[in-house]
């Protein structure tokens, strides 16, 4: 492989690993964007979506088979499943302590958390499971860069999933609720907005999303296992926190930035692959020193 | 601001907290050494005394099912060796003490098997328990066989009375280079996860690949639960090896296999014996872990000569023999087999009758001694993923 190829081949590694990583940042940045929460669960949120979506496509395997109809309707059913999941968690869990300090929400997601990873451990054994999907390695080959028609099919799906979410915040009644409680939430009530309604909403949004990429990861990798969001959950966090935490458009570019700078840095002659967790982690705590807000994130001026 | 910032390095201490938290094993309780039965060979008739071998395995702790099922497989072995006339017309028999698979048990046991002046001791399954009974059974004169354990360090602290007859690191590296030039490779490049087993694993590949003339052309390490390979693949790929030698484990195995292929690698690839599992043929799925190899301790179900043993050992405990029972039932015999050939139980004479094992056919494969006590062949063998299962090549 010559050095462009690499490059080539590493951009659209980079797309595809960056636009999961933007899903599932899109959950943390709307969840931090509404009640500034840090949703700490968001990881294994991901992981349950991947579960869920592979218990589906077992059962209707049977008769759509394990191909691309099967797979849509199991990631269909998944981001249902689980966004209601993330309604029932963001019921139970977090709206009692919403007027609480907010370190007790936060260890409450960090609770919520072991509980989905520690639930779906036992469920499963600790065993890794084999996500078997009909899908072909075939794909465009220039040179010897490969692009997969699964990964195509991945990135259209990943794009149009976040173009859909930009409609709804942008052009629908709900999508302004939000974004009108982001801003002053006692002031959405005195208007009579729902806000209790409208947060349950936004969770079951992002929980969607992240289930969307959990299936998505599970038919890509091909192999599922209980704690596959925990490094997911802090990178999609990274993401958030480059792109501003609480700016949609924020996580889609942060988490397209983190993957492509994954990607490439790891080409990087002096380092080795090992690097590549380092590189993201790095870029987390220099953004947090430097510009703590993020590239398209708001500073806020706290009144104390 | 400055009180937001502060809030998420909290945060993430509070993760690296939790990164931490994941790697707590459970410990192993410490139990007393129990004796169990001592052999229940059928009585037969005409022997003139008995000799007592030791047998040292985990019967309790995490590890109990591997040193139960070893044990099994030595009371066969002195089962068939009793209705076969004995050793020297006299009916072997053997105590069990209990190592747990914990240095300070083991060598509680070690010391009970002592003091019932056993003949030799056969097992040693984890490598750390049997380290510290390596100088016990050495100062009382007592051979050891060690039967699983195989550990570098058991080399180092091994002062001549104890054999190792499952292969170490370096006999599974020369396995790897064995399959490297039979299928004429010129370029090969190691995969690990940086942990000791599988970076020992790699180096010693490389190494032994090195000396030998040939070319490395990577040395890639992922992380642990990594689902994402195409960093590597791409590396890999760009420098057009043709073997990839995986040293890790199954689980991740199977995740990065699928991705090479995915990816368009078109070489060959083989992994280690941590990934000898037939998960990860179903991990990686068919059409990428076709053609795939193993280098793997001699596992029985894959072994043509070890089919009676296999059967005997379903007969007569209803489950399968599990990994390392062949080499117990090997040990036992080569014990049984060296007091014949030294004519007796004087401890010089057995370990000079063991060290002098020449070519000694066991299921596991042929035992003869290095210097260092260790096998002279190496008794790992490969397999082949073919139609999603593994089958013994050669």
């Amino acid at each position: 492989m010559s050095l462009q190829e690499i490059i080539l081949q590493q951009l659209i590694n980079g797309i595809l690993i960056g636009s999961f990583y933007s899903l599932v940042a899109l959950g943390y940045t709307m969840v931090y964007g509404i009640i500034k929460l840090l949703n700490f669960a968001h990881g294994d949120i991901y992981m349950v979506g991947a579960f869920v979506g592979f218990v589906v496509l077992g059962l209707v395997s049977g008769i759509l088979g394990a191909g691309w109809a099967g797979i849509i309707i199991s990631m269909l059913a998944s981001m249902l499943i689980v966004g209601l999941l993330g309604v029932g968690i963001q019921r139970v869990a977090y709206r009692p302590l919403l007027k609480a300090p907010r370190l007790s929400i936060l260890i409450t997601a960090v609770g919520v958390s072991l509980v989905l990873y520690n639930f779906v451990m036992v469920l499963t054994n600790g065993e890794f499971m084999a996500f078997n999907t009909d899908l072909s390695f075939a794909g465009i080959d220039l040179g010897s860069v490969r692009v997969t028609y699964t990964q195509m099919i991945l990135v259209i799906a990943t794009a149009s999933l976040m173009l859909g979410l930009h409609w709804f915040i942008n052009k629908t009644m709900y999508g302004r609720a939000m974004r009108a409680i982001a801003i002053d939430q006692d002031a959405c009530r005195l208007m009579g907005i729902n806000v209790n309604k409208t947060i349950a909403l936004t969770f079951f949004v992002g929980s969607a999303l992240a289930a969307a990429a959990g299936v998505m990861a599970g038919v890509y990798y091909g192999s599922i296992n209980f704690f596959m969001g925990f490094v997911i959950g802090l990178k999609a966090f990274t993401a958030a926190v480059i792109g501003g935490i609480g700016s949609i458009p924020g996580a889609m570019v942060g988490g397209l930035i983190l993957g492509l700078l994954e990607a490439i840095g790891t080409q990087l002659p002096m380092v080795g692959s090992e690097w590549k967790d380092v590189f993201a982690f790095v870029i987390l705590i220099l953004l947090l020193v430097f510009k703590p807000t993020g590239i398209l994130g708001k500073s806020e001026i706290e009144r104390m | 601001m400055k009180k937001k910032t502060l809030f998420l390095f909290l945060l993430i201490g509070l993760m690296a907290f939790l990164v931490v938290g994941c790697g707590g094993t459970e410990a192993p309780a410490p139990a007393p050494p129990a004796g169990s039965g001592d052999g229940d060979a059928p009585k037969a008739p005409g022997f003139d005394g008995e000799i007592k071998l030791g047998f040292m395995v985990p019967v309790t702790g995490s590890e109990a099912p591997y040193g139960k099922d070893m044990e099994n497989a030595a009371k066969l072995a002195l089962e068939e060796i009793n209705n076969n006339g004995g050793v020297l017309g006299k009916k072997l028999v053997m105590s069990t003490a209990d190592d747990a698979c914990d240095p300070q048990v083991a060598s509680a046991a070690a010391t009970k098997l002592i003091s019932e002046n056993v003949v030799a001791v056969v097992g040693g399954y984890c490598s750390g328990a049997t380290l510290p009974t390596l100088k016990l059974y050495s100062d009382a004169d007592i051979p050891f066989v060690i039967a699983a354990a195989n550990s570098t360090q058991l080399i180092d602290a091994n002062d001549g009375k104890a054999f190792m007859i499952n292969g170490t690191g370096l006999h599974q590296g020369q396995k790897a280079v064995e399959l490297f030039n039979k299928l004429d490779a010129k370029k090969i490049a190691l995969v690990h996860q940086g942990d000791g087993y599988s970076e020992d694993l790699a180096k010693i590949t490389g190494q032994l690949w090195k000396d030998a003339g040939n070319e490395v052309v990577g040395t890639e390490v992922v992380t642990k639960g990594e689902q994402n390979y195409s960093s590597v693949v791409t590396r890999i790929k760009s420098k057009n090896p043709d073997f990839v030698y995986w040293t890790a484990y199954y689980a991740d195995g199977g995740l990065f296999i699928k991705q090479l292929r995915q990816g368009g690698y078109t070489g060959e690839i083989v992994v280690g014996d941590g990934s000898n599992d037939p998960k990860l043929l179903e991990l990686a799925g068919k059409a990428a872990s076709e053609g795939v190899f193993v280098t793997t301790n001699p596992l029985v179900e894959y072994m043509p000569v070890a089919k009676e043993f296999m059967d005997n050992y379903k007969a007569k405990y209803k489950q399968d023999p599990g990994p390392y029972s062949a080499l117990a039932y090997d040990g036992i015999y080569l014990v049984a087999d060296a007091i014949e050939r030294a004519g007796g139980i004087d401890s010089k004479a057995l370990i000079k009758a063991l060290d002098d094992t020449a070519d000694y056919k066991g299921l596991s494969g042929i035992i003869s001694f290095n210097e260092d006590k260790t096998l002279v062949q190496s008794n790992f063998v490969l397999l082949k993923a073919e139609g999603g299962k593994w089958v013994l090549l050669d």
